[in-house]
């Protein structure tokens, strides 16, 4: 049985369809059998992320809506053998599924593939609560902003009272030089106010532009730094026990950071 | 092209959509459609019989949607992200291409769908 995890953050442009793609991406280089599911319906974006947006002939209202099997929507990626997409719709908007619906589509994945990854929309709307419908795991994205990180502590309460508990935290974006002189939230003071396990810290990185412009995400790219992290934090999904990277802690908080991953 | 649009304009079923559609908008019709603007990626054409756009399509057009095999997809720039006629499906391949300078027109010939330029060139009366 596969494991449904689902992106989120609340506000808007932090990053979900980049992790999503990202850990998607990397899960599948470890060998896990995985899928994608765009829930931004009306916004789809995943399918031009990965790279597959040429390859849409069903979507995820055709096979809720039983216009299609869902074999059919299911989109192989070129790159690797075990990679799946199931592209949103973009014509229709959130109220064209229902969280019904999404439950079972999430829990006939599961028969299917290891892992079911979900992005989420932004906002705590329909399209929230049917991505986090079939979920069993959340990760929750901020970047550090006093105001995506109120967005995500409302999200944090909202995934806790929908009994998905104990989310997990990717920090994005974050500047490490900025922080240095104060100019930018660290990763200290957003975990002080969140109180998640943190899964990983991304840093803002061009990279991640420009793989996104080609449709390749950054964990493909050995020389990314956005992508080592996103192979780091695929890994901790997992299971295993990988230390923060250099740029992903500064040194003393590393000890601590190791331990709240090593605990989760 | 001309001989094109004629048809097109003169089958009794055709709409004229006047403006772009933009990611997200769709136009749905059982007989011909003709734009004036262009079909943006993301935006969707589904007509059952031809589609004429005056513009570009970078979007996805279907043309005989409903099983006319004879439907045509004609374009000033016909860059399409996927196209369809009748029950064929081409997407563009992988890659970066450079868009076409050209009119051209998508039929459907000997079980696939092949792109044809269209030559403007000729007579022009005033
Ligand atoms: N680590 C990073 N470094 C640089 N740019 C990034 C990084 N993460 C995301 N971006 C850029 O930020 C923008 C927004 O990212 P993305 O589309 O993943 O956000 P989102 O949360 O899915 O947005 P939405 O709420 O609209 O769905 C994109 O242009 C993406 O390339
Ligand atoms: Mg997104």
């Amino acid at each position: 049985m596969g494991e449904v995890l689902v992106i989120t953050s609340g506000k808007g442009g932090v990053g979900k369809t980049t992790a999503t793609a990202n850990i998607g991406t990397g899960l599948a280089l470890m060998g896990k059998k995985i899928v994608m599911v765009d829930t931004d319906i009306g916004l789809r974006n995943l399918d031009v992320v990965m790279g597959l947006e040429n390859r849409i002939v069903y979507d995820i209202v055709d096979v809720v809506q039983g216009n299609c099997r869902l074999k059919q929507a299911l989109i192989k990626d070129k790159r690797f053998e075990n990679m799946y997409l199931l592209p949103a719709a973009q014509t229709k908007d959130k109220t064209a599924v229902s969280e019904e619906q999404m439950k079972n589509l999430s829990d006939n994945l599961k028969t299917e593939f290891d892992y079911i990854v979900i992005d989420c929309p932004a906002g705590i709307e329909q399209g929230f609560k049917n991505a986090i419908a079939g979920a069993e795991k959340a990760v929750v994205v901020t970047t550090p902003e006093v105001s995506a990180v109120r967005d995500a502590d409302r999200i944090v309460g909202l995934l806790e009272s929908s009994g998905l508990r104990e989310p997990k935290l990717i920090i994005n974006r974050i500047r490490p030089q900025m922080v240095k002189k104060g100019d930018m939230m660290s990763m200290e003071d957003i975990i002080e106010i969140l109180a998640v396990d943190l899964l990983g810290v991304v840093p803002d990185d061009e990279s991640v532009v420009v793989s996104t412009n080609r449709g390749e995400p950054a964990v493909m790219d050995k020389a990314s730094r956005a992508g080592q992290a996103f192979r780091n934090i695929s890994q901790r999904i997992t299971g295993e026990e990988i230390p923060l990277m250099n740029l992903e802690a500064n040194s003393g908080w590393l000890e601590k950071i190791k331990r709240w991953v090593t605990k989760s | 092209m001309k001989e094109m649009l004629d048809t097109a304009l003169s089958s009794e079923n055709t709409i004229l959509i006047q403006k772009t559609l933009r990611s997200g908008q769709s136009i749905k019709h059982s007989g011909n459609v003709v734009i004036l603007g262009d079909v943006n990626p993301g935006a969707e054409v589904v007509a059952g019989g031809h589609v004429v756009v005056m513009g570009a399509v970078r979007g996805m057009v279907h043309a005989g949607a409903f099983g006319d095999e004879n439907a045509t997809v004609t374009a000033f720039c016909l860059n399409p992200i996927q196209l369809r006629i009748c029950n064929y499906i081409t997407r563009i391949p992988d890659g970066n291409h450079p868009e076409p300078t050209e009119p051209e027109t998508a039929r459907i010939i000997n079980q696939g769908i092949v792109i044809e330029n269209i030559s403007l060139q000729g007579n022009r009366l005033f």
